[in-house]
């Protein structure tokens, strides 16, 4: 066992005097009952403490089993899960999900893509646009599903799903870009964020994202699509430094910090927001034990918080900025806590099922601890510094979450 | 049709034809196997949708579609239209939904659609009441003490009615169960900042400061209630650090500025981060700011050496 690792126990056991798994018993013969770690743990025992107690031994116990070099990415079993679902009916429970089919295309395809290019093939870009277009307006804007309402963040997914597609049979053109137009005019609100829907749905940052993104992505970011955007945006700033889901004082998430980061991004307007803050919030969502990201202060480390979490500390070296967090430790969480022998996909935290989800944004967060990123304001022009077949992953862009070399062809293409 | 899988209750489908939910594709990607229940009540009410009905029965059958798939936001839109066309401004009615909400949300806890609809009611409602929505945020937040939407709903309530009156007394009973639960601590600072234009009487904030501390002594390696104190001092007080408030932090980090060499153990390393950020406001005691920030590197929270080490450059440069 390393030093870090039993330091690592010693903290553990100082923190947690109920124990309750025999692997932490085991190494009791050493000076347990001294407190050695350098921040004293004997702390208040809560809900919140009990239940990041479970999380850290389970950790805890992978690190020790795995040893100290990392585990490579298993890309043919986690291929085999993807691949299930591309060649299978999906069972009767992901009705769950039926009505947000564009992400499970989305994320289905952007994590083969990722592993390797050749691994989405062209008879399932045909059969991705295909869906995609008959759960569509008239082309776009895009829907949950067929039948259904057009939907702000299903056309995200569907923009995006469409730009891993390599323009097959002329899908790009077929995209009904001045109808998505109008309608995200639409959904704009008064505050300056867009709502999800023209009916009921919410207003905030994750919704103004999706809108800045397939805005950018269509070249129909107008100054009048823009106005007040960026206002929305900062208000979301909160007395932690990350961003909330509006702009009440809403509590800094991850999610939403990506959300806002990348809009204003998107925007170039980054360096308007407190830099300092941000970077503190983020470096923050990182602990020495976990060694991966949480979404919040004070709750679990979740394998999603690798690309939400991660990708705005990538955006923020893109413009200049030093990184904020560890990316070996937090590899290591990713390759020994979010992947198991077991089954294929990646997934959140040790206990969990992998999911589409999961498994997509898992990989793009590892992806972005295995790249460089040459400096640029612009975030539709972000690229590596070097290319290199030592990387496991290829490059995703932080702003936009599509493979760079998929969003450098689709840009040009529109 | 033999044997229906759909609940009718009272009413009465059979001249409806349920339309079909997926494209038919036979080689359709990522086809669903929708089970007879689910394409009967789908079915049933897209058709109602599709002829624009807005009717009793078919409210009723939003509330079955939406119990299959809570998520479905097409029909919560669908549902949202007949209750405005059907009941319009009838306090009465508009309530019967509320408590029809109540009951759903109650069963579906991590729902997304829920709140905006719910929003949306409120709107809608000629007399809305914001104690009729208390029980219910609070048997959500007892249920799920983290819970992001039922926080941001409260919050926009609160803001909704501009009734903050339950609101600090609210935070600390979470608090009091769980010293960590940030999501409460940040409903503090939206109450401060919400609440009092452009800020909060100085009774209030020094109250509050009072309060933080020792909520910090219970548990200081907390960073919840450490942000929120450094909050208060940012957002209102304009980084005006008091004496009284280092001398309060440094009882936590008691010998982390003597060496790095023989390193002492510290009650709070976002003590020292505090400190560290105190000291940063002035030159004269940047050199102290720089030590905090290398024991930090160093020493008490390593995995967040690049960020300490940004800081002590531009502390330095």
């Amino acid at each position: 066992m390393s030093g870090q690792d039993l330091k690592t126990l010693k903290f553990i056991n100082a923190q947690f005097l109920g124990r309750k798994r025999p692997t932490i018993e085991a190494i009791s013969d050493e000076q347990m009952d001294q407190d050695s770690s350098m921040v004293c743990m004997t702390s208040l025992s809560t809900e919140t403490t009990e239940d990041r107690e479970e999380v850290l031994l389970e950790c805890l116990e992978l690190f020790e089993s795995l040893g100290l070099e990392n585990p490579t990415l298993l890309k043919e079993f986690h291929k085999s899960y993807l691949d299930y679902s591309f060649n299978n009916a999906l069972p009767r429970q992901m009705k769950a999900l039926d009505a947000s089919q564009p992400w499970i295309l989305y994320w289905i395809a952007c994590s083969l893509r990722l592993m390797n290019r050749e691994w989405l093939g062209e008879d399932i870009q045909r059969r991705i646009c295909k869906k995609l277009f008959k759960a569509s307006l008239e082309n776009g804007p895009f829907c949950g599903g067929f039948g259904q309402d057009p939907h702000l963040v299903c056309t995200y997914a569907a923009i995006n799903a469409l730009a891993l597609c390599d323009n097959v049979d002329g899908c790009w053109d077929q995209i009904n870009r001045q109808g998505i137009y109008k309608w995200l005019l639409a959904l704009k609100s008064d505050n300056g964020g867009f709502r999800t829907g023209l009916v009921v749905g919410e207003c905030d940052t994750r919704t103004t994202y999706c809108a800045l993104s397939v805005a950018a992505m269509l070249d129909i970011l107008t100054p009048e699509l823009c106005q007040g955007v960026e206002q929305f945006l900062l208000r979301c700033q909160t007395y932690e430094g990350g961003f909330g889901a509006c702009p009440q004082e809403d509590e800094a998430h991850g999610g939403y910090t990506f959300c806002a980061v990348a809009g204003l991004a998107i925007l170039e307007s980054v360096e308007k927001c407190n830099i300092s803050m941000l970077s503190e919030w983020c470096s923050a969502r990182q602990t020495a034990e976990e060694k991966g990201l949480s979404g919040r202060s004070n709750k679990l480390v979740d394998g999603c918080y690798s690309y939400w979490v991660g990708a705005v500390n990538t955006i923020l070296e893109t413009q200049g900025y030093s990184s904020c967090i560890d990316k070996p430790a937090l590899q290591e969480y990713i390759l020994k806590c979010c992947q198991s022998t077991e089954r294929p996909g990646l997934r959140d935290k040790p206990g969990k099922s992998p999911d589409y989800y999961h498994t997509t944004y898992v990989l793009m967060g590892l992806s972005l601890t295995e790249h460089s990123f040459n400096t640029t304001k612009s975030a539709s022009a972000i690229s590596t510094r070097e290319e290199s077949d030592k990387f496991q992953l290829g490059a995703v862009n932080p702003v936009f979450g599509l493979p760079i070399e998929d969003l450098r062809k689709f840009l040009s293409h529109t | 049709m033999t044997e229906t899988l759909f609940d009718n209750g009272p009413f009465q489908y059979s001249d409806i034809q349920p339309l079909p939910i997926s494209s038919g594709d036979k080689d359709e990607l990522c086809q669903i196997l929708y089970d007879d229940e689910y394409k009967e009540v789908m079915g049933i009410t897209r058709a109602l949708l599709e002829k624009s009905e807005f009717s009793e029965r078919a409210l009723h059958a939003t509330s079955q579609a939406i119990q299959l798939v809570p998520a479905f936001y097409t029909m919560w839109n669908y549902r949202f239209q007949i209750v405005r066309k059907l009941y319009g401004a009838d306090p009465a009615k508009l309530n019967d939904e509320l408590d029809w909400l109540d009951q759903f949300t109650l069963n579906n806890p991590k729902n997304y659609q829920i709140w905006s609809y719910r929003q949306a009611l409120l709107k809608l409602h000629p007399s809305p009441q914001f104690l009729r929505e208390l029980p219910i945020l609070q048997a959500m937040l007892d249920e799920d003490t983290k819970n992001y939407h039922v926080w941001s709903y409260r919050r926009s309530c609160v803001f909704f009615f501009q009734n903050f009156d339950h609101e600090l007394q609210f935070a600390s009973d979470l608090i009091t169960r769980d010293v960590y639960n940030n999501s409460a601590w940040c409903h503090r600072m939206f109450v401060l900042k919400s609440q009092f234009k452009p800020t909060p009487p100085t009774e209030l904030l020094k109250t509050e400061i009072h309060y933080t501390k020792t909520q910090i002594e219970l548990a200081p390696q907390n960073i919840s209630s450490w942000n929120y104190l450094q909050g208060l001092y940012q957002e209102f007080l304009d980084n005006k650090f008091d004496a009284e408030v280092v001398d309060f932090a440094l009882t936590f980090t008691s010998g982390a500025f003597d060496s790095l060499e023989k390193p002492s153990q510290i009650l709070s390393s976002y003590a020292l981060e505090f400190l560290a950020h105190v000291y940063g406001q002035s030159k004269d005691t940047s050199d102290k700011a720089c030590r905090a920030y290398r024991a930090l590197s160093e020493i008490y929270d390593p995995i967040r050496k690049n960020f300490w080490n940004f800081k002590i450059r531009s502390l330095t440069t």
